[in-house]
């Protein structure tokens, strides 16, 4: 079955800019941007049960960082897009050595407030953010190929989503994972099974940054304009909101919550008047019907079929 | 041998004529022989609908209109209108849409300055004229292209400037207080607000708020301490309400001068500021050529009630910047009329650079040149007192210039 879901994806990501137009590549491009910020949220609350509400912050350093990388020393845009997961999970380590000393809604107050902070930088500092005006990002570029159009960015855009997943499917496989997963499910065992508990926990928030760091570098390959505004409260809200859709602590959640959450909202878009009342009925369906997420409700429906 | 050569010369002239003939006429999207196809874009949901549902049914209307009396040279006007959410990604998502998939000729949207800016080099660079619905988008209208216009309401440069022109002019104001934003619309107004103070000799005590403000105990009591003649609010509907508020508490008489973008709703106004009481030395910056409803615009109110009479019968409609979308498509309108009957996008970009003309709906007329891409810089003010308007003598504007 996950070999017939894979091979589906793959034939839908390999026709999609053949035969679609700018407009519909746009749209993928930016949900595999939103995937990889999922993703980066899953390993830390999903996978580590840390509350974390910056997740727009390390976004938004990623844009920035890799944004003015390229444009004012011209770096290709694989360095770039590195530039800012490496910018991201350098603070995002040290936000994790602060919420050692926290947790629950302490822990989600005090990122919350890193959060707002942080756009209040973006907004502030004039010289290297453009503030209030926005910063113009050049066209990515690597050995003198320039990505200007959606098509042109998203070969590279899948490439570094995919190669993000396997990433988190490595991480999830490994040690590491496993001492994920053991601080999720209690503390205090896991420090018992010799799990270093402070440790993992910086770890996972590092990462995790440097997953939305990564999601900000790969939204300057199709997008040349970042204003703070897009990168408050409400960015972090929807990634929690995808993640949670699609089904908290699970890998295939974290990508089936952005993809599904991403269409349904575009969709809603062409129904102004219905919108806001379809989202939450949406939503609350979810919590109700679904709560372990999309991605549980499919598989148990799938079993459920195959027994009967 | 000469018949077949002359057999393969016209075959060649016919194939040449047939593949250009489709294929110029395919240059241009969205034109057929009986429609021309407009882009429309929008916040049409949420908490910001209030900024551009109305004008975007303002615009329509007018192309309504214009179909009625026939259309331009022939052709009608036919709106694909997209939900923008006053949000980047989606603005530049509805842009794509219409410009990819629904294939317009050319675009007419926007009312939220840094969404719109999102937009600006896709549309550059895809050679898409854009001409603004009533965002200020002085982001993108500066440094100039040769395909966005914009500011139908007013440029945040000038809505500065003009606030400072006003508050020298009337009261003779020395020093003023001078409260805006910390965002975009903060950053332009406050450059425009210099510009005149420099040249009118007035001091400004500047405090930057954040739009989403609870208290402005702390701001207000360092703008009263710098003893002004006058306060100048420059914000949205929250901070302005909260500061009048706190200057009536505080027993500030001083004239309270707000800018355009501090209210969509005069009587809301009132009640959020806690009566007429705080009032009492009120006046309020407009962009329209009369009082809203007066004498001079109440063609474009009796055109709304006919065109939309089941939103005109709710209470709050038409909501306050409806009148605002009617100069933007009129500019468009005009544009494809002097394009002539054969409009391509290079024409109408050329005709838009020339306008210059009153559309009966602003403070000021509507002027583009070879590098002025803001169409008003005029404002009015209006003297509230809780219950009645006064329209003051005179239009205002900035001194600001952009210096590229």
């Amino acid at each position: 079955m996950r070999f017939v879901a894979l091979t589906v994806a793959a034939a839908i990501l390999i026709a999609l800019p053949l035969v679609t137009t700018g407009y519909v590549v746009y749209l993928a491009n930016l949900l595999l941007t939103f995937t990889v910020l999922c993703l980066g949220m899953h390993i830390v609350i999903g996978e580590t049960g840390q509350f974390s509400l910056a997740h727009a912050a390390f976004y938004g350093i990623g844009i920035y960082a890799a944004g003015i990388a390229g444009t004012s020393f011209g770096t290709p845009f694989p360095v770039s897009i590195l530039i800012g997961g490496l910018a991201a999970a350098a603070i995002g380590f040290v936000i994790g050595m602060v919420a050692l000393r926290m947790r629950d809604i302490y822990l989600a107050l005090a990122t919350f407030a890193f959060g707002e902070a942080m756009q209040w930088v973006f907004l502030n500092w004039n010289a290297v953010t453009g503030g209030p005006n926005g910063l113009r990002i050049a066209p990515a570029r690597l050995f003198g190929l320039e990505l200007v159009t959606d098509k042109d960015a998203y070969p590279f855009v899948v490439a570094t989503a995919v190669a993000m997943l396997v990433l988190t499917v490595i991480v999830a496989r490994a040690r590491l994972g496993r001492s994920f997963r053991a601080v999720r499910e209690s503390e205090i065992a896991a420090q018992a099974m010799g799990v270093p508990v402070q440790r993992t926990k910086v770890v996972a928030f590092g990462i995790s940054a440097f997953f939305a760091g990564i999601a900000g570098g790969m939204f300057t390959l199709f997008s040349t304009y970042i204003h703070p505004d897009s990168l408050g409260f409400q960015t972090t809200i929807l990634v929690l909101t995808m993640v949670v859709v699609g089904g908290l602590g699970s890998i295939g959640g974290a990508v089936g919550g952005a993809i599904a959450f991403g269409l349904i909202s575009e969709l809603l878009r062409q129904a102004p008047s219905f919108q806001e009342i379809a989202y939450g009925a949406i939503l609350i369906l979810f919590m109700m019907y679904a709560p372990k997420g999309l991605f549980a409700f499919l598989a148990d429906r799938f079993r459920g079929a195959r027994h009967a | 041998m000469t018949v077949i050569k002359s057999t393969a010369l016209a075959a060649g002239l016919a194939a040449a004529l047939l593949g250009t003939g489709p294929a110029a006429a395919q240059q241009e999207p969205g034109l057929t022989p009986t429609t021309i196809k407009i882009g429309m874009f929008a916040p049409l949901s949420g908490a910001n609908m209030a900024y551009g549902f109305d004008v975007a049914n303002a615009a329509k209307m007018y192309y309504d209109k214009i179909n009625k009396e026939g259309g331009i040279h022939g052709r009608k006007i036919e709106v694909v209108l997209e939900d923008d959410r006053c949000n980047a990604n989606d603005l530049v998502a509805a842009v794509k849409k219409l410009v990819e998939q629904d294939q317009v000729f050319m675009l007419n949207g926007g009312s939220c300055s840094a969404a719109v800016v999102a937009a600006k080099e896709y549309v550059v660079r895809n050679k898409v004229p854009l001409v603004m619905l009533n965002a200020s988008g002085d982001g993108a209208l500066y440094p100039p292209t040769d395909y966005i216009f914009g500011a139908f309401s007013i440029s945040q440069y000038a809505v500065g400037g003009a606030m400072i022109d006003f508050a020298a002019k009337t009261f003779g104001a020395k020093k003023v207080a001078y409260v805006n934003h910390d965002d975009a619309y903060g950053a332009w107004n406050l450059e425009g607000a210099k510009a005149d103070a420099e040249a009118s000799k007035v001091d400004l005590a500047v405090e930057s708020v954040n739009p989403t403000i609870n208290d402005v105990t702390a701001p207000f009591l360092k703008l009263r301490a710098a003893n002004p003649d006058a306060l100048l609010i420059v914000t949205y509907a929250r901070p302005a309400a909260l500061m009048i508020k706190k200057a009536a508490e505080m027993g500030f008489n001083k004239p309270i001068i707000l800018s355009v973008t501090g209210t969509a709703n005069l009587s809301q106004l009132m009640q959020n500021v806690g009566g007429p009481d705080a009032l009492k030395n009120f006046y309020v910056q407009d962009v329209l050529a009369d009082l809203p409803g007066g004498p001079k615009i109440k063609w474009v109110y009796d055109m709304y009630k006919q065109s939309y009479p089941d939103l005109a019968a709710k209470p709050d409609h038409p909501q306050a910047y409806m009148p605002y979308g009617i100069p933007s498509a009129m500019s468009i309108v005009k544009a494809l009329q002097a394009a002539g009957p054969n409009p391509t996008r290079e024409k109408v970009l050329e005709a838009m650079k020339t306008l210059n003309f009153d559309s009966g709906v602003m403070a000021g007329p509507v002027v583009f040149g070879p590098s002025e891409r803001a169409a008003n810089k005029a404002t009015i003010f209006i003297k509230f007192d809780g219950t009645n308007q006064t329209l003051q003598p005179g239009v205002y504007s900035s001194r600001w210039k952009f210096k590229g």
